[in-house]
């Protein structure tokens, strides 16, 4: 337990000043710095209410902050893969490098040596803010999230320390992808990671991040943040799979910005925690950048899911499409929200925005917002939302066949996303999603 | 005699939530081992009595009694009656896009195993492959969504393929040769026999608009349906009589009635 001599005080957040969060951590400049300014503005702002169009649906007074205590990440320590850390990995095809985060704090981290003398950079946020100070800041200069964000991104920044560094030097294409596991442990706390992937031009890098807990028997709270950059020409994978357990709230606010001719794809999987929260920014910044963003969830119990998206093209030429779907049964509730905007100069913008849920209870709720908002004229851009229930013909269909209407309907939630998961490209991480989605769908 | 696989007894049955009874007062035994063909014009209730027999929900049964090796299931549900042995290959089979046929019917498998006496992956996909083999199916049929996209021939082809996998005791085969071209009709045809063959004990209910398929598969019983119920039964020289006379003596035998 020497470690927590060195950590910062512990109380609640209602409690705590800049000091107390920080208490006795010799940090970087740049953390320490970014960390300040954000506390300033997140004691400085409201919360954003129900008022609020963005948390029309997600009523942020029913998470009790104040009541939490704030984890403020302690240095990287080299602790032995965690037990269900190796279960996974032991199921899991190739990889190139795998983090361990307990509560933001990188636990394990390691990486292919060929991989690390192709040049690839793999290590915790703070030693980048050491290391690649201007890298960090500036990309968290642009993730800037909207006005509506701007309180819980201020907390994650006042916290921020937790999180890896993946930097990709131009040209290099690595063989495999980094499976990142953010795991948190402690109930009752408010803890945030950053997960931080730059690709330089022709890069080629995937990322999963995993977030798991147990059932916690405390309300508890996990921020995360990304920053995913792809400049010229870049391929960036980047797969969000959160399978918390109960009791765990999660926000996460993630950015990317695809520079000329890159790809990134990013994919989100909510499958876990009571509330789910991501917020997703692609900023086509590079003429001819192409953003895929996908998602799948399912919720069951009162699990409630919330994402909300901007597809921003900055930038002339480019391709952005948005396909989420959602399944909800139980009492299990969710939000889609996106939006397309097309700046003035972004001529010749493709862009597209589906949302599919399916509803297997008259319990389950799902609400769909779908928006355009588009100063160019010479575009293609469509969005649709669809909320729908199963097919009486495909339930009798497979019933007919044996399998109890619990297990038709799995199945049918299962045919249902796969249109999503055939679109990731590495059949590692398709595996891997697929496996875990199996899991909590239960066929 | 033994038992009877199946046995129904004065069926009534109309749409649910509709007026005017479709299945009138339907009789009909099949015994384990046999093949039998139910025919009949058009809106006659053919295939109704088939969904019956399967439990869909959209059907009301308001009188008589389906038993299948004796014991009554009306109060079955769909799931319940499949894996206590009853097939249906529907005529116009659902699509599940997502969904691929090998991932279903390994579902299908272990439903109607017990818990953790799952049958593993390769154990299933050999016995997947071998019966696709028989029904001269490529190999790589397994891997599509089921139904989804495909041919007249190729769902039909696909509902015996499941009936061969899950291995039945009782096949309705509803239109089963309907939308079938000849070569597609001989290998349908070709896949029963060689069911029926395996398990001596396999009942087969047969319904069919045509007699062509019972020039393939050699039925125990004809019997066909007017208006709701069995108006006339008899060996398979019945069906070369409709064959060659049509339902008009039968239409004008049951309006005398």
């Amino acid at each position: 337990m020497s470690t927590m001599t060195a950590g910062p005080a512990e109380s609640t957040l209602a409690a705590a000043d800049f000091d107390t969060l920080a208490g006795g951590l010799t940090e970087p400049e740049a953390i320490a710095e970014a960390r300040t300014a954000a506390w300033e503005r997140f004691t400085a702002l409201p919360w954003p209410t129900k008022k609020s169009e963005e948390w029309r649906y997600t009523d942020l007074a029913k998470v009790g902050f104040e009541a939490l205590t704030p984890v403020v990440p302690a240095p990287a320590t080299a602790e032995a893969l965690p037990a269900d850390v190796r279960d996974v990995l032991g199921r899991s095809g190739e990889r190139a490098g795998v983090v361990v985060l307990r509560e933001g704090r990188v636990a394990h981290l390691e990486l292919e040596a060929g991989v690390a003398r192709s040049g690839v950079v793999l290590c915790s946020i703070r030693d980048a803010a050491d290391r690649h100070p201007e890298v960090l800041r500036r990309a968290l200069l642009e993730a800037q999230p909207g006005p509506a964000e701007e309180k819980l991104w201020a907390l994650h920044l006042a916290l921020l320390g937790g999180g890896y560094f993946l930097y990709v030097p131009r040209g290099v294409e690595m063989p495999a992808p980094i499976h990142a596991f953010h795991i948190v442990e402690r109930a009752g706390t408010l803890s945030s990671a950053h997960s931080f992937v730059y690709g330089e031009s022709g890069a080629r890098a995937a990322v999963i991040d995993e977030f798991l807990s147990g059932d916690l028997d405390a309300e508890t709270v996990s921020l995360h943040g990304a920053t995913i950059t792809g400049e010229g020409g870049a391929g960036i994978e980047y797969v969000a799979l959160q399978r918390f357990g109960r009791g765990v709230k999660r926000f996460s606010t993630q950015h990317v910005t695809a520079g000329r001719d890159s790809r990134v794809v990013t994919f989100n999987v909510a499958l876990g925690g009571d509330l789910s929260r991501a917020d997703i920014t692609s900023r086509l910044d590079g003429p001819g950048s192409d953003s895929e963003m996908l998602a799948l969830w399912f919720g069951d119990s009162d699990q409630h899911f919330d994402h909300h998206t901007l597809q921003h093209h900055a930038a002339p030429h480019a391709h952005s499409d948005l396909l989420f779907k959602g399944a909800l049964t139980d009492a299990g509730s969710s939000v889609f929200r996106g939006l397309i905007r097309v700046d003035k100069g972004a001529q010749l913008t493709d862009a597209y925005q589906t949302n599919r849920n399916l509803l297997l209870s008259e319990g389950a709720h799902a609400s769909a917002l779908p928006n355009l908002e588009i100063e160019a004229d010479d575009v293609r851009c469509s969005h649709g939302a669809t909320i729908g229930q199963v097919e009486d013909g495909q339930l009798f269909y497979l019933m007919s066949r044996g399998l109890t209407r619990r297990q038709a309907e799995r199945l049918l939630v299962f045919g249902f996303f796969d249109e999503v998961l055939g679109r990731l490209p590495m059949e590692g991480v398709r595996a891997r999603v697929r496996e875990a989605i199996e899991e909590k769908i239960g066929l | 005699m033994s038992e009877p696989l199946l046995s129904i007894r004065g069926l009534r049955a109309k749409v649910d939530g509709e007026d005017g009874e479709i299945l009138r007062g339907v009789d009909l035994d099949v015994q384990r081992g046999e093949v039998h063909a139910l025919m009949g014009p058009n809106g006659s209730g053919k295939s109704t009595l088939a969904k019956v027999i399967a439990g869909h929900p959209a059907y009301e049964v308001t009188a008589g009694e389906i038993l299948f090796e004796g014991e009554d299931v009306l109060e079955l549900e769909p799931d319940e009656r499949s894996r206590a042995g009853i097939f249906l290959a529907f005529q116009y089979p659902a699509e599940i896009p997502g969904v691929s046929i090998a991932n279903f019917l390994r579902t299908a498998v272990n439903a109607r195993l017990g818990e953790g006496e799952e049958m593993d992956v390769f154990g299933f996909q050999r016995t997947l492959t071998e019966k696709m083999e028989m029904l001269k199916m490529d190999p790589g049929f397994a891997a599509r969504y089921v139904n989804d996209g495909f041919s007249g021939g190729e769902k039909k082809r696909n509902e015996i393929l499941q009936m061969a996998v899950l291995r039945p005791a009782l096949g309705v085969l509803d239109e089963t040769d309907s939308g079938l071209d000849i070569d597609a009709l001989k290998i349908v045809a070709s896949g029963v026999n060689r069911l029926s063959e395996a398990d001596e004990a396999l009942g087969v209910l047969l319904i069919t608009h045509y007699k062509r398929i019972l020039n393939y598969i050699r039925p125990d019983r004809v019997h066909v349906m007017m208006a709701g119920r069995i108006a006339e039964s008899g060996g398979a020289s019945l069906a070369d009589k409709l064959e060659a006379e049509g339902y008009d003596w039968l239409h004008r035998a049951v309006a005398a009635v």
